[in-house]
């Protein structure tokens, strides 16, 4: 409901940002949820795949799985840039500009040396999209991760050039919060993406229906 | 509900950010037209590119076109990244990324002031254009999926007539069903969501009026490609596109997948804006007790949009994945599992129906009260309704999986959860007859909506529970029974629902009177039509006709031409109510600002709505349906008026 509430105000629609601000929080907890949902059916996807290991086709080619650390670096690389972030905000708060664009930046090259190195996986994974089900559904998490963390580049810059541009500021940080909030979501969802294909990889299920011999047409 | 007008938000002088150009920025150069002229360019020139790069011949392991599948999916993605870029989707996110933030005039501008009639086909951010927009678009939907309703009626009036090819029959089936539930889903929401109730929270604006565009502009960027299958081989597996029948589809299965995956994100926009404005953007004194039950039902609407489009959204990005990267998500040769779609897909697919029925159910609610003059019977119970049919529609989906062959142990619990489903929608039936109960009727024609959607709606729920059942739908399933039965639900329900609520509040979106008397004829012609049609549709599936197919025995030939006789009268019916509305909309006579005398903050405005809704932002000091309780503010405002018009008789 609205409020009346002291501070600066917003210059579109005249109200104090703090009201803006509970709106825009609303909004962010809200596309999370919606975001959470669809990477939820990605897991569901992975997970229901490798319990069922239809026509003992789970397994890639020759049981070659995707190393492990290639995931748990790009959940690295995520986590520091929400931290540097986090710190930034912190800093700016207090009424250290500098420091917001510090962690600004900071955030922004990790976060891009991070999503190179997603690429990087996706193109060197030891086996193709095609090659099971084991293979399609760490290629779909892999992407997911990369549309992400892409995005999350895309804000962090966006950090940077509004705070350089005093749109945020100690009295204004709200947008730099909102921007940490989402950041430690991605954090969340790309660490249990990377837990799947850690503690999922044989499937449980060894006595598995086959189906017919389609594929000897290709 | 009684409103004291205050300002809110005291007005000084806000310090503005440096104004870049003139207001509006590169916005003042976009509309629909550069918006087609983007699409058209960037598809062409992708189709070109990728003509070039992609091995056309390449096949998967079902010898689908893989090659021609990818390039069509990247030109119609293409069209719709070029359109929203050419419409000016874009501008906004760079413009804040760039900390250039909207000036008041900038904001102004892109809501459309002193833009007449061609902010309508802008990327405008005011709610009412956006309400509109969606309103005409709803309007075209409904009439492409009723045109290829009424072929479908018309191939099956006779056994063994086959105006149709079998496969184009099969298409025609499967865009009819695509484009009906996309309509149904934006019916109530899209027009009256968006128009209405921000006015009727006491707001000026939706919370993100952007990305109010946004979910606009989106779905209007995804219908050609859904339309363009019609000439690429179409929709041939139903609207559910079943796996791995969808895999082994045409080209047109991709405008479909394209269609979903966009409408999606329109989708989740829109609830996103919907969800914040109801909650935060409430005027002054109003209490969630207070809140109008369209708001309430707006909500639950939006919450379920939220949750489940998106498992739906990644079930065709998945199957868009095997049909052109030849992925292995459902194709069980391959370690895919159909059952694996079939659930993301009624994931929901089922809450859909809920989707559909939850705003225009309470779009009945809200208006019962006016034309009774009664509060509504049992607020809290009509909450109660919705928050059950949230909750509940989480876990019922199963029942659309019982023949299927998947976890046959786990239909009875789905039955269950089923069935009891029919207790919180019994909430909201008991809320409307208790409504009514000992009324005095106004009847008009929002009101004779009610009657119909309330009787459709009980032999849609009572057929339901005997479809949940699980010996019962070993008999009836995939059978023209089921068909009547969602029919039921999802028209009888939903769309006369819809235009109940559309009658109701046209007067204010419109700014004209609904012209009753042809609205009323054509309203009870498509009321008896239906009846017609789907009660004899019930008689087929009785007798054992199953759906979707082109060719029939003798047996049901009956059932089917009286069917068939009832979706013309249907169709005629329909006709004449959208006959009643364009000929009311293009009248000259404004409509008063409340003729209902009703009492929600929307009929307290002015009519036509001014840009910023209200003069000074409303004050709520009462219940919406506070009807024949004596409120102190409306005394002093009677005397106030009194006083007024005493002192404007001529001495």
């Amino acid at each position: 409901m609205s409020t009346t509430t002291t501070g600066p105000l917003y210059p579109t629609t005249g109200e104090p940002v703090a009201v803006n601000a509970r709106r825009n929080r609303l909004g962010v907890w809200l596309c999370i949820v919606s975001d959470c949902a669809g990477s939820i059916a990605l897991l569901i996807a992975y997970s229901y795949l490798w319990s069922l290991n239809v026509n003992n086709a789970w397994a890639p080619p020759k049981n070659t799985w995707a190393p492990d650390a290639p995931f748990w670096l790009i959940v690295l690389g995520i986590v520091l840039a929400t931290i540097a972030m986090w710190w930034g905000y912190k800093g700016l708060v207090k009424g250290h500009k500098d420091r917001m664009i510090i962690g600004a930046t900071l955030a922004t090259l990790i976060t891009l040396v991070t999503f190179i190195g997603q690429i990087v996986q996706l193109s060197t994974f030891p086996f193709d999209i095609q090659d099971g089900a084991y293979a399609s559904s760490v290629f779909w998490l892999a992407i997911g991760a990369a549309i992400h963390l892409f995005l999350v580049l895309f804000l962090t810059m966006a950090m940077i050039f509004r705070t350089k541009a005093d749109r945020i500021t100690s009295d204004n940080p709200y947008h730099a919060r909102l921007v940490s909030m989402w950041m430690t979501y991605v954090c969340i969802i790309i660490a249990i993406g990377a837990l799947f294909t850690l503690v999922m990889k044989e499937s449980p299920n060894s006595n598995a229906p086959t189906f017919g011999t389609f594929t000897s047409q290709q | 509900m009684s409103v004291t007008t205050a300002a809110v938000f005291e007005q000084p002088a806000v310090l503005q950010p440096k104004q870049h150009g003139k207001p509006g920025g590169f916005l003042r150069h976009t509309s629909i037209f550069t918006g087609l002229a983007g699409g058209i360019v960037l598809a062409a020139i992708t189709y070109m590119i990728g003509s070039k790069l992609v091995p056309w011949g390449t096949q998967n392991a079902d010898f689908t076109q893989v090659g021609l599948n990818a390039l069509l999916a990247a030109t119609m993605f293409a069209w719709v990244i070029g359109f929203m870029a050419g419409i000016g989707a874009f501008a906004g996110p760079i413009r804040w990324a760039l900390g250039h933030d909207l000036t008041h005039d900038d904001a102004e501008y892109m809501a459309g002031k002193g833009q007449g009639k061609f902010r309508y086909w802008k990327y405008t951010t005011d709610h009412k254009v956006v309400g509109t927009q969606y309103f005409i678009m709803v309007l075209i939907l409904l009439g492409v999926g009723g045109f290829l309703a009424m072929l479908i009626r018309t191939e099956l009036g006779w056994t063994w007539s086959e105006l149709f090819d079998p496969n184009f029959y099969n298409s025609i089936i499967g865009t009819h069903g695509i484009v009906m539930v996309v309509s149904l889903i934006i019916v109530v929401t899209g027009p009256l969501g968006n128009f209405i109730m921000p006015i009727m929270v006491g707001a000026r604006d939706m919370a993100f009026p952007r990305l109010n565009a946004l979910s606009f502009w989106l779905l209007f960027a995804a219908v050609p490609p859904l339309l363009a299958t019609l000439v690429m081989g179409g929709i041939r597996d139903g609207w559910s596109v079943y796996q791995p029948l969808a895999t082994q589809a045409g080209m047109g299965m991709v405008g479909y997948q394209v269609l979903i995956i966009v409408f999606a994100f329109s989708t989740g926009v829109a609830s996103v804006n919907l969800i914040t404005t109801a909650v935060t953007m409430r005027a002054r004194g109003m209490n969630w007790s207070r809140v109008p039950i369209f708001v309430i039902g707006i909500i639950a609407s939006s919450v379920m949009g939220l949750i489940w489009f998106p498992m739906y959204q990644y079930s065709q990005v998945l199957a868009m994945s095997d049909l052109i990267l030849n992925s292995s998500f459902f194709n069980p040769v391959a370690g895919g599992s159909v059952w694996l779609y079939e659930n993301l897909f009624w994931l929901l697919a089922h809450p859909e129906v809920y989707v559909i029925v939850v705003p225009a159910t309470a779009g009945i609610l809200e208006l019962m009260t006016v034309f009774l003059r009664k509060p509504l019977f049992s607020y809290k119970l009509a909450i109660a309704g919705f928050a059950g049919v949230v909750g509940i529609s989480a876990i019922v989906w199963v029942h659309h999986m019982y023949m299927t062959g998947f976890a046959p142990q786990v239909g009875y619990p789905f039955m269950l959860s089923t069935e009891l489903i029919s207790i919180p929608f019994g909430f909201l039936v008991l809320v409307a007859l208790g409504t009514m109960w000992r009324g005095k009727v106004w009847t008009r024609l929002p009101m004779m909506c009610v009657y119909a959607v309330i009787w459709d709606k009980v032999i849609g729920g009572i057929t339901g529970v005997y479809l949940s059942d699980v010996p019962v739908d070993q008999y009836m399933h995939g059978s023209m029974f089921v068909v009547a039965h969602f029919h039921f639900m999802l028209m009888g329900a939903g769309l006369f629902g819809a235009m109940a609520a559309i009658s109701y509040w046209f007067p204010k979106m419109c700014g004209k009177m609904l012209n009753e008397s042809i609205g009323s004829i054509g309203f009870w012609t498509a009321f008896f039509g239906f009846q017609i049609t789907f009660f004899s549709m019930f008689v087929a599936g009785l007798q054992g006709m199953p759906r979707r197919v082109l060719q029939f025995d003798n047996a049901f030939n009956v059932s089917n031409w009286i069917s068939t006789i009832g979706a013309y009268i249907i169709g005629i019916g329909m006709l004449i109510f959208l006959y009643a509305i364009i000929t009311s909309w293009r009248g000259k006579t404004w409509a008063p600002a409340n003729p209902w005398g009703a009492k929600t903050l929307e009929w307290q405005t002015s009519t036509p709505v001014p840009l910023e809704n209200f003069p000074v932002l409303p004050v709520v000091t009462s219940d919406p349906y506070g009807y024949g309780v004596p409120d102190p503010y409306d005394a002093i405002e009677q005397e106030l008026a009194r006083d007024d018009n005493e002192a404007k008789v001529p001495q």
